[in-house]
This record gives structure tokens, sequence and C-alpha cells, in this order.
């Protein structure tokens, strides 16, 4: 290959800022994405298994309307067809306040929130009816049951497929440089043009990305173990049931 | 911490590997395949692009078909036939370090940093850098666009001045012209920039053309090569000689006139500066 490698591309003048930066960006919109797609996905997953159609309906649009959509898609209409819809004020704000962030963290949160609440739904579908049942004849109203044992059970057992979808979450941060939000993969771009060093670039965003990950699967691994109630949901190594 | 390093190694494992498989020149290489295969743009009126009947033509693919094909396919004595490759800023290096194509043809501008990693033939075109805007806009060129919302294509050249020059403009960057485009129509920025003919194609290619302006006097020197592997001479002076034979000819004026000329896709008349300075590129045979 007549590819001269120069790995220092990564860390003289001001390209170890701008991998920096993406980074903090990519964090950014990763927590905020996260928050939001959580909240949705709590919210649309426990609607999903209420004994009440209407809520379920609705829900269940939620989830189908925005996940089988690609999130390219997404990202476009948040940032070209949502501004304009909006009144002037806010539209100037907006354009004020970095609009391509917003839209970014909008698109992520909203289409990752659709797939989070299908993992939470298969959390509280695992959970026996007799226990909704069991805490119904408590004497706890639904929302009760739902909020005070179905959910805290359920968010425990879904943790393996969250994390899954925490990581693809932070993965697909990257789509959003195709609305000029720079973040780490717009970063490790801006580095190859300034250089013309694509593989170092694309090298560096690589490692990132895998140590990110890593780090975001290892603490999830650590949340499971730390909240997990002893007795109550089985595991593999324990052997208790 | 010891499964990422394995990634690691993995992952400079499959880099390295790659470097051992090349011993042949690119010529060779056309030789064996019976293709050249080039990397161009498929949005970038009137160089590269996809046109009304969803044919990929342009100038840059036509100088390819028309000068330098015929070179080659004297050289390696048969028909060498011509395969076209979607690439952008961002991977047209990639691209050819990695033998996907033989030669970058569309809009790139030859700089010293490329250099280091791609070769290039002589500059085939002459342009610099503008602003397309909507008519009657603030926005009269570089001087007044402080504070501004500003598009540029990522991986341009123009985005890198004005972030040096100009650092209180709002720079927002896209990955095409489109999406650029999209913005500024949609008043998302006050302005695009790139270089001032493909800004003068986007506004022919636009639905109502007379809605806008290319403003500014040129704040950069763009000139366009095509690209190559670096360190192979035979095949870089078969395309220099398809160039500088169709500019001698005369046959680089029928084509520029084909797409620039006043029934032309882009009317942008050639200045008898860059006719001259295009002639003197061309060496005696």
């Amino acid at each position: 290959m007549n590819y001269h490698f120069n790995w220092s591309v990564l860390w003289t003048g001001q390209t170890g800022g701008w991998l920096l930066q993406g980074v903090v960006t990519t964090l950014q919109i990763f927590a905020l994405g996260l928050l939001i797609a959580i909240a949705l996905g709590i919210v649309a997953g426990a609607l999903r298994t209420v004994p009440l159609a209407p809520l379920r309906w609705l829900a269940g649009g939620y989830v189908e309307f925005f996940r089988n959509v690609p999130l390219l898609v997404w990202m476009f209409f948040w940032y070209f067809a949502m501004p304009p819809l909006l009144p002037q004020g806010i539209q100037d704000w907006l354009f004020a306040h970095g609009v391509e962030f917003w839209a970014a963290v909008c698109a992520i949160g909203v289409y990752h929130g659709a797939r989070f609440s299908e993992v939470m739904r298969a959390g509280i579908q695992s959970i026996p009816k007799t226990q909704l049942e069991a805490a119904l004849s408590t004497g706890l109203t639904v929302g009760q049951a739902y909020r005070l044992i179905i959910i805290p059970i359920a968010m425990r057992l879904i943790i393996p497929p969250a994390t899954n979808e925490t990581v693809n979450l932070l993965k697909n941060s990257s789509v959003a440089l195709t609305i000029g939000v720079a973040e780490l993969t717009f970063q490790t771009r801006q580095i190859e043009t300034y250089t013309a060093k694509a593989f170092e670039a694309l090298a560096a965003g690589t490692i990132i990305y895998l140590i990110l990950c890593l780090t975001v699967a290892s603490m999830m691994a650590y949340v499971e173990r730390r909240v997990a109630i002893p007795g109550m949901i089985a595991h593999g190594q324990s052997g208790a049931s | 911490m010891k499964r990422s390093v394995g990634f690691l190694v993995l992952f400079l494992l499959i880099v390295s590997a790659t470097g051992l498989s090349l011993a042949q020149s690119t010529l060779e290489k056309i030789d064996k395949s019976g293709v050249l295969v080039i990397g161009t743009r498929n949005g970038s009126p009137p160089f590269a692009y996809i046109n009304k009947n969803n044919d990929w033509v342009g100038f840059s693919i036509d100088l390819v078909e028309q000068t330098i094909l015929p070179v080659l396919n004297k050289k390696l004595n048969k028909q060498i036939k011509l395969e076209k490759k979607e690439s952008a800023p961002a991977t047209r290096i990639p691209l050819l370090t990695s033998n996907a194509v033989d030669l970058i043809a569309e809009t790139m501008t030859d700089t010293q940093a490329r250099r280091d990693q791609v070769d290039f033939s002589l500059t085939f075109f002459v342009t610099g850098a503008q602003f397309l805007v909507r008519k009657g806009s603030p926005v009269k060129g570089i001087e007044s666009i402080a504070g501004k919302r500003i598009a540029a294509q990522q991986g341009s050249t123009n985005a890198k001045i004005i972030r040096e020059k100009v650092p209180t403009a709002k720079l927002v960057e896209f990955q095409d012209q489109p999406a650029a485009f999209q913005a500024l129509s949609q008043r998302q920025v006050d302005a695009y920039t790139n270089d001032g003919i493909q800004l003068a194609g986007l506004r022919a290619k636009a639905p109502k053309p007379d809605e806008w302006a290319v403003a500014g006097d040129f704040f950069s020197y763009e000139p366009y090569g095509m690209a190559m592997r670096k360190n192979d001479s035979d095949f870089r002076h078969v395309v220099n000689v398809g160039l500088m034979d169709a500019i001698a000819s005369g046959r680089y004026l029928e084509i520029y006139e084909k797409w620039f000329g006043a029934k032309g896709e882009v009317p942008y008349p050639l200045t008898p500066e860059n006719k001259r300075f295009l002639q003197l590129q061309v060496v005696p045979k």
C-alpha cells in the first residue's frame, strides 16, 4: 500500500483538541439522547402492557412509527422539517443556539425511545401475571403496582438488552454528522481534511468508540450486579431461582 | 481491558495486511482487469452529477472518457472500460490507497497537504471560493459574514479558510452539496460557501435560479487536479499526456464549451488568463 502512516497528526496542532471536542459532543448527545430514550421507553413500554386498550394503541403507534423509519430520515426530519413548524421566536432562538445539536438529540432520543420501549415491554411481560395480580390484591392501584412493583423488577431484568441499546445509541450518535453536528466521527473527518491522513483519523475514531462502548458496557454490568435482588432474579452463576 | 487490547491488535493486523497485498503498478492493474475505475461525485454539476435522464455525466467524467482513456487504450493496446464509483471528500484518499479506485476525477483541489498522500495530474480547472446567497442577502463576501450562519461542505478547503479568517462566523458543515443547499433554502443558514463554479452549477440546477446569487470575490485559490496513488509515475504520465494532448489540440476547449459555454449546463466563459495558464502547462512532445 502506497501510504505513509504518520500517527503524530493525531496530537500535533489542533487535532488533539478536535478529537476531544468531538468526544465531548458525542457524550453530550449520548447523555441527553439516553435520558429522552429511557424516559420515553419506560412510559411507552409500560403503556403497551396496561389493561387499557387506547393507551396500548397509543404506545404501539409511537413504537411502530418511530422504529420503522431509518434514523437518518429522522435526523433530516428534526433538522429540516421541524424548525419551520415552530413559531418565529423559537426558531430564532434555536438558530442562535445550535439547532443541529438539539435536532440530533431529539432524533436519537425519540428513535431509541421506541426501541427501548420494546426492551421494556419484553421485561414487563417476562414477569408472571400473578405478580401484578398479587400487587393489585394488596390494594394498590394499577399505576402504583407498575411504579412500585412491576417496573423496578422489569428494569433489573432488561439490563443486558438495554446495554445493547445503550451502546447502539452511543454509536448511532455519529449519524448526527449528516446535519453538521461536530461530534466524534465529524472530527475524524475534519482531521482527514486538514492533514489528508484518513487512516490515522479513522483508526483514532474507531479506538475511541471502542473505549467508550466498553466503558458503557462495563458500567452497565456493574449496575446489574449492584442492583440485583438476591433470590429474586435467576443468575446463571448463582443458580438461585 | 484485555479484550480491548485484543481488538486493537486485530485491527492493526487488518490494516497492515492490506499493506502487503500490493506490488503491482496501476497500469499493470488496469491491463489485467481491463477496467479503469474512477472515483467521482454524483451531486456536483457540471463536473460530475446524475442528470435528468439518470445518466452519470459531467465535465470531469468527459475529460477522463475522451482524453485520458484513448491514451490509455493506445498505451496498453486494448480497449479499457471505464467504471465509475462514488467518492466524497472524506473517502477519496482512502479509496485510492485501498486500490478501490485508480483515479479521482471530480472537483478535488490540489493542495500541498494532499500531495503528501496522493499525486495530482496537472491542473484542469481553476476556481475560488465564493458564497451562494438569497438575492438581496446582506452577505456580500467574506468581509460580511461575521456572526452569520455559513454552510460549507465538510472536507472542503473553503471551510478551513473561513475558520481561520473569520472565526466569529458560525460554520455548519454538511457532508454533501444537496444537504447544504437544503439548509440554505430552508433559511437554516445565511449563506453557503463552496468553489464559485460549483455554486454557479448549483444555482443553474436550482428550481428557481433567479432567487439565488453567487456573491463575493474569490477568497481562495482552488486548482482542480485528478488524484492518483503516490509514486506511480507511469500512470500519472498517461493521465497528464491525455490532458495535455486535449489542451494542445483544442479538444479540451470543445469539452469546456459543451459544459461551460453559452449553451452549456453552467455558462462560465474561460478567461484569457486561465486559458493561457492551461496552455502553459503543456510541455512539448
